[in-house]
Order: C-alpha cells, then sequence, then structure tokens
C-alpha cells in the first residue's frame, strides 16, 4: 500500500475543494493506505475549532471524519501563529514545523500532493 | 543525470515546481520554507517556476522592497534576494529554473544569476530528474 502526504493550503472557507481534498484523503485511507494531511496557510482553519468550549466554532467536519478514519492530521505551526490560531487547534490534530514536513517528503515511500 | 537530449540535468530528490502566481497568498512563504528545509536535510531540489511565479527572481526587483511607510528604518528583502541567498548556501544541491515561455510572455526573463531559463517542453525532463515532484498551485 502506497503512503501519501496531502496538503490542504486553502480551507473551508475557500470553497468546496479544501472538503473534496479531505474527502480524497478520507478514501485512500479507507481504501488501506497510510494518510497523512498536512493543513497549510488558510488550510488551517480546517483544523481548529471543536466547540468544546474553545469558541472556535464547530471545526470542520471533513476533518472530524479523517480523525475517525485513523488518517494523521498536522497543522503547520507557523501557518498558525500567522493567523493568531494556535490555540485553537482542535484535540486530535498535531502541530508540526516544515522540519517535519520535509522528513516526511524525503521518505522513499511517500508521495505528496498539494492543493 | 537525467535528460539526454540537450543540456543534461542532475538528478534531484524532489523537484518543486511552483505554478501559483505568487502575492494571491502564502504560497511563495511555503515554497521557500519546504525548499529551505528538504535542503537542509541534505536534499537535492529543483525549483521551476511557471506562470506569474517566474517574476520572484526577476533582476529588477533589486534587493529590497519598496520601504514601509510604517516601519522605515526597516529593509525587506525580495524574493530575487531570498533566492539569491537560498542559492548561494547551496550552490550544489539547489538548482532553480524558470519557464522561458512564461518569463518572456511578462517581460521578465532577465533573471538574477543562478536562474536558468528553460523552455516549457522541457519540463518533463525535470520530472524524469526528480525522484518526486511537487507541485504547489496552478497557472
Amino acid at each position: 500500500m502506497a503512503e501519501y502526504l496531502l496538503v490542504e493550503s486553502q480551507g473551508r472557507y475557500a470553497g468546496p475543494g479544501s472538503r473534496d481534498f479531505l474527502g480524497d484523503a478520507e478514501r485512500l485511507a479507507a481504501s488501506g493506505h497510510t494518510v497523512t494531511v498536512l493543513l497549510i496557510e488558510n488550510g488551517v482553519t480546517d483544523g481548529v475549532g471543536t466547540g468544546a468550549g474553545t469558541g472556535a466554532g464547530t471545526g470542520s467536519d471533513a476533518v472530524e471524519r479523517l480523525l475517525e478514519a485513523g488518517v494523521r492530521v498536522w497543522a503547520d505551526g507557523f501557518s498558525l501563529e500567522q493567523r493568531a490560531l494556535a490555540a485553537l487547534l482542535r484535540p486530535g490534530v498535531r502541530r508540526v514545523g516544515m522540519d517535519e514536513v520535509a522528513e516526511q517528503l524525503l521518505r522513499p515511500a511517500v508521495q505528496g500532493v498539494w492543493h | 543525470m537525467g535528460g539526454g537530449t540537450g543540456r543534461e540535468l542532475p538528478r534531484a530528490d524532489m523537484l518543486i515546481a511552483i505554478m501559483g502566481a505568487p502575492h494571491t497568498g502564502d504560497l511563495v512563504t511555503s515554497a521557500f520554507r519546504l525548499a529551505q528545509a528538504l535542503l537542509e536535510r541534505g536534499a537535492s531540489v529543483h525549483l521551476w517556476t511557471c506562470g506569474h511565479a517566474t517574476g520572484l527572481t526577476r533582476t529588477s526587483l533589486g534587493d529590497e522592497k519598496p520601504r514601509n511607510v510604517v516601519d522605515w528604518a526597516r529593509a525587506y528583502p525580495t524574493t530575487a534576494a531570498l533566492a539569491a541567498e537560498l542559492l548561494a548556501a547551496h550552490p550544489a544541491k539547489l538548482h532553480w529554473f524558470a519557464c522561458r515561455f512564461c518569463s518572456q510572455e511578462r517581460g521578465a526573463d532577465a533573471h538574477i544569476p543562478g536562474i536558468r531559463l528553460r523552455a516549457p517542453f522541457k519540463f518533463t525532463e525535470h520530472l524524469e530528474a526528480a525522484d518526486k515532484s511537487f507541485f504547489l498551485g496552478v497557472c
């Protein structure tokens, strides 16, 4: 089975593309592939908000489904800081730096896709 | 060595193709951050700019952006200066190419030293020369 790093850079407020792309991640995981999703730039808006007292809304259903499907969901720390969203990261989404992203991309089995 | 038709290309661990227009978002920042992180891990990188992204390294940008009226003394480097810095720091590992057609179409074919102009038809050679390719944005 293949290993993927899917990078979402737009987020749910930019249109349906984000939901569809994260849906692809969910389907890849359901097919048995190992999937990591990185939320970056405005894509980090999908990684905030649990509704559980964070004051950040209910969050992204697509990310919720990813987490339930066992997909690793990362959020770029720089993008979070730029948008003052670091404190609102939802449980289950891990903050990472570009170092970790580069390490992941350089692993021979991993294929990266940017959206 | 890849290529085989004309100039040969060095092999690369990663091809980063910046297709999206700069200044519409954080794409360029992400591209620089990713390239730097890869290079610091010893990876070899081809960086290809297409469309408006070819303007990132045009000579006319100079070294500094226009002054910030609310922070007069601070100097902000241009993308051309950042590219030059990255190229100088990793001369053997980073190879930066700009699409000739896109550059000329925008009057931006005068690039800083270290940027090689390539015909769009040569792009497939870069795909062959790199173990992985990563497309950022669309033209």
